[in-house]
């Protein structure tokens, strides 16, 4: 048996993989990186999963491993709530913020320095909601399957809505759950029509409060089908278990993250280098290629496995929309999936 | 009398010492709650000067009949499963404390398992054991051709989960009293010709009813506050519990915390009705069973019966500890949890370590594994002083203020850890010096949150030792501290460690106040496991979860040994 972990392993194999290629790369002054260096560490908040976080950190270590990150991490409203309290008692540890729910941390762009990475140019402009804060981690929504159950796997969101899955056969997370599945059902509802949620809701949907009790009955094969985010079951996929996952050619709802440095940043060179480093060409190939993220750069420097660019297009929902639609949307998707909140 | 000086102006420093106390550690969170479920602001944040009071939460929370679904789910689970736990509770003190069952002191010993099982890990290992579709039970009834599945995303799967897991709790309070009990009344019972069944019903057990009423409030309480259970099994049904809503609140965003901690009043008005309810039960009733007089609990001779209770009590513990523990084995050795059929479940290569390497090759395993033996220890230790300084003034003096020293060490009992650890974060996170971020502030939380724990398990032990066995040292001339000292330490020493192992292992297994506390160098395994499970990772939960059992029976098994020689070796004293 191995000792490493398949990730761990994975994660070692991108980057050496990405190293020589990307030694010209620009991940900040000379004078910065010394600074860093001298800093020596930083603290890294966090809302993604600890250990994959912790992948990302080991990476980082490759290329700069004079540079320790102390990392906490917490679910998305509690890291929130944290962030803000300690931020007022004047106790904010946070160097680096790494969130999913961009509303929330530009209600908090007040805690936050000037930054932009020196790639700035090369990311979408409508995956930024405030000049300070940045995608450095960027999620997709796929459709896996259980191999062993499912003969006939779906190949298009629309699919969902077919009758021979009914049945308790799809599983998903609950709408209100937070920012991720937000974003995938207004996907559903502007691009995929009016009526998309009535037509899935009537096949017997299985409901999760989060992705990864979901992910884990689709693999224990409670569920048979489920929209996942694709760095929740890419792993598992990795690691042998029977399951696959598909993009759809209607298109891939994606997330992108809100990370800043905090303007009370003891090490605010380390952080500019953490970010650096995870907004460059380089830390993003890492996290497509081990973590199963997608990207927000305008040309992706890798691409996950069954992504055909010349079909496969993102999806990024429009910021306004996202706040103003949000209650009056899930209250119907609610009542649409009889889900009692 | 020498000590009558000192105990008059004693008597209200020390009260007031404790007051104090109890108002930093319960009241002063307590309050910011309190603010928090009647304003929309956040009072670190907003300060006190933006308080805009208004009962909108709060009505909005009384209004909503998602809470009123809630609030059933809860008392209806928390209240089967309580009766459960009665019934498998005190059967088993009976039956170890009471009879001349075979292997009584194994029995006894693994009794108490289920109360080294986080919720989470429990809910996990019966969903892996019992879910309708690929559960390993109705994999096993499909092999044998049954027609018959087992669904334990159900209101009756939370009701026997939280009756099999809940039930060391009755069993902790009820066989300390089996113990303590002066069997001269039971022989009175049956000298006027009641049978022996009779006598049980008609003596014993209304003699212990102290004891039984503390162990169903405190196992129902804790039943109500308990998250992982109900997230795991009752999510896939939708069956919402108060625990469940409030964590919804809080991990949603934008999160409702102003909202989340009205629901939580919600909860401790529940709560305080039930505290009431017992307490009027009990008054004006006497039930010192331990004496001056020198006896022996006494041992039913059960005959050939007795193979019956040994297998009743094999048979429970079959159910749970062998089949969870086996679960999450399978869970934590097997790759990955498909298992197509029974043959399946026996294909070696599905199996390895490489969940347990991941777990150790983490470098917050080992942090967080070290940093919660710290805390554990410290908060059994000050939690423990604190419990029994608590427990005497309450049950042993009669010094004015003692009636809201118990109110106050009661309160925390009711306020769920998810909504705690907040109320914690916004009370201290202000405080001078450098608490916040140290492993003190997390055990301080726990000290707090466990005090009505500690002391209601106390109390029992002191409830039963005779007031004349004090009275006699005064008359001898001994002062109060040493009376504490030489009488009442030694005979509660049990109840003292027992409680002090109780609070060892909740502070082990606290989630909700250590995810508001915790930093990057105090990280501590609940924090972990939470991780790990919210990552997908049933395989590595499982064999987090197994890690920190071994440690938990290592340290209990330690402790145990340690006690029964001090019991050992004061027992002969009386």
């Amino acid at each position: 048996m191995k000792r490493r972990s398949v990730l761990a392993g994975l994660a070692g194999a991108a980057a050496s993989w990405a190293l020589p290629a990307a030694a010209e790369e620009d991940f900040g002054s000379k004078d910065v990186i010394a600074a860093a260096e001298k800093e020596g560490s930083l603290t890294y908040y966090t809302a993604n999963f600890a250990e994959v976080e912790q992948e990302v950190i080991k990476a980082f270590n490759k290329r700069f491993p004079k540079i320790k990150v102390a990392m906490v991490r917490a679910p998305g409203g509690q890291l929130i709530q944290r962030i803000k309290t300690e931020a007022a008692a004047g106790k904010l540890a946070a160097d680096v913020v790494n969130h999913s729910d961009r509303g929330l941390m530009l209600e908090l762009a007040d805690l936050f320095q000037d930054y932009s990475p020196p790639n700035a140019k090369d990311y979408r402009p409508d995956a930024l909601v405030s000049p300070k804060l940045w995608p450095g981690v960027t999620l997709g929504w796929a459709i896996a399957y259980n191999t062993e159950l499912v003969k006939n796997p779906p190949k298009t969101w629309m699919d969902l809505t077919k009758e021979e899955y009914k049945g308790k056969k799809i599983g998903q997370v609950v709408g209100p759950s937070g920012g991720t599945t937000w974003t995938r059902i207004m996907f559903e509802r502007q691009v995929l029509g009016e009526d998309y949620w009535k037509k899935n809701a009537a096949l017997e949907i299985a409901l999760y409060p989060s992705g990864a009790p979901t992910s884990d009955a689709l693999v224990r094969g409670e569920i048979s089908i489920a929209p996942l985010l694709y760095n929740i079951i890419y792993t598992k996929i990795v690691e042998g278990a029977p399951a696959e996952a598909i993009f759809a050619p209607e298109g891939v709802p994606i997330i992108p993250y809100a990370d800043g440095i905090t303007k009370t940043s003891k090490s605010p060179n380390a952080a500019r280098l953490f970010m650096n480093w995870r907004l460059s060409k380089e830390g993003q190939t890492f996290a497509i290629k081990s973590l199963g993220n997608i990207t927000s750069l305008k040309e992706p420097p890798a691409f996950p496995k069954g992504w055909d660019p010349k079909v496969i297009k993102v999806w990024v929902p429009k910021f306004d929309e996202f706040e103003k639609l949000r209650a009056s949307w899930l209250e119907e998707w609610n009542k649409t999936y009889g889900y009692r909140q | 009398m020498e000590v009558a000086p000192p105990r008059r102006w004693g008597a209200p420093l020390w009260v007031g010492f404790l007051l104090i106390l109890l108002s930093f550690l319960v009241v002063y969170p307590l309050l910011m709650l309190t603010f928090g479920a009647l304003s929309d602001s956040n009072p670190v944040v907003d300060g006190f000067g933006k308080f805009r009071p208004s009962l909108h939460h709060f009505l909005e929370v009384m209004g909503n009949e998602n809470v009123h679904l809630a609030l059933f789910n809860a008392l209806a689970a928390c209240g089967g499963g309580t009766a459960l736990a009665v019934m498998i509770g005190l059967s088993f003190s009976w039956i170890v404390v009471r009879t001349n069952t075979p292997f009584k002191r194994f029995i006894a010993g693994a009794s108490m398992i289920p109360l080294f099982v986080p919720p989470l890990v429990a809910g996990v290992a019966w969903s892996i054991l019992a879910s309708p579709k690929t559960g390993l039970i109705n994999t096993v009834f499909k092999w044998i051709g049954l027609d018959f599945r087992v669904d334990f995303y159900s209101m009756a799967g939370l009701i026997i989960v939280f009756g099999i897991y809940y039930a060391p709790y009755i069993y902790m309070f009820t066989s300390s009293a089996l113990q303590n009990m002066d069997p001269s009344l039971e022989e009175a019972s049956e000298v006027s010709g009641a049978s022996a069944f009779t006598t049980l019903f008609t003596v014993t057990f209304p003699l212990i009813m102290p004891a039984i009423l503390a162990g169903c409030l405190l196992s129902f309480v804790v039943m109500l506050g308990i998250y992982g259970v109900p997230a795991v099994l009752g999510a896939p049904a939708n069956i919402n519990v108060l625990t469940t809503y409030i964590f919804k609140l809080t991990a949603w965003s934008p999160p409702l915390y102003n909202t989340a901690a009205a629901v939580a009043i919600l909860l401790m008005f529940v709560t305080a009705i039930l505290v009431w309810a017992q307490q009027r039960i009990l008054t004006g009733k006497s039930f010192a069973t331990v004496a001056g007089k020198a006896f022996r609990p006494r041992s039913l001779n059960l005959g050939p019966w007795r193979w019956f209770t040994f297998g009743l009590a094999v048979v429970y513990l079959f159910i749970v500890v062998v089949l969870p523990t086996l679960a999450l084995v399978i869970a934590a050795f097997r790759k990955f949890l498909f298992i197509k059929d029974l043959n399946a479940l026996f294909d070696m290569r599905a199996y390895g370590w490489s969940h347990f390497n991941q777990v150790f090759d983490n470098p917050l395993t080992m942090l967080s594994i070290w940093n919660t033996m710290k805390v554990g220890v410290i908060t059994a230790l000050i939690g423990g002083a604190l419990a029994f300084a608590i427990g005497y003034t309450v049950n042993r003096t009669h010094v004015p203020g003692r009636k809201a020293i118990d109110l106050l060490s009661t309160i925390p009992v009711a306020i769920p850890g998810l909504v705690v650890g907040v109320a914690y974060l916004w009370a201290w996170i202000g405080l001078p010096g450098g608490l916040y971020g140290t492993i003190w502030i997390l055990a301080l939380a726990f000290v707090a949150r466990f005090i009505p724990d500690t002391v209601k398990s106390l109390s029992t032990s002191f409830m039963q030792i005779h007031k004349e066995l004090e009275e006699a040292a005064w008359i001898c001339g001994r002062g109060l501290l040493s009376t504490v000292a030489t009488i009442v330490l030694p005979l509660a020493r049990p109840g003292v460690v027992a409680s002090m192992t109780l609070l060892f292992v909740l502070a082990i297994r606290e989630l909700g106040s250590s995810l508001f506390l915790y930093t990057s160098d105090t990280t501590v395994m609940a924090v972990l496991l939470l991780d790990y499970y919210e990552g997908g990772n049933v395989g590595k939960t499982a064999a987090f979860s197994l890690v920190q059992t071994a440690i938990l029976a290592v340290l209990l098994g330690l402790t145990n040994w340690l006690s029964r020689g001090a019991a050992q070796g004061s027992a002969r004293v009386g």
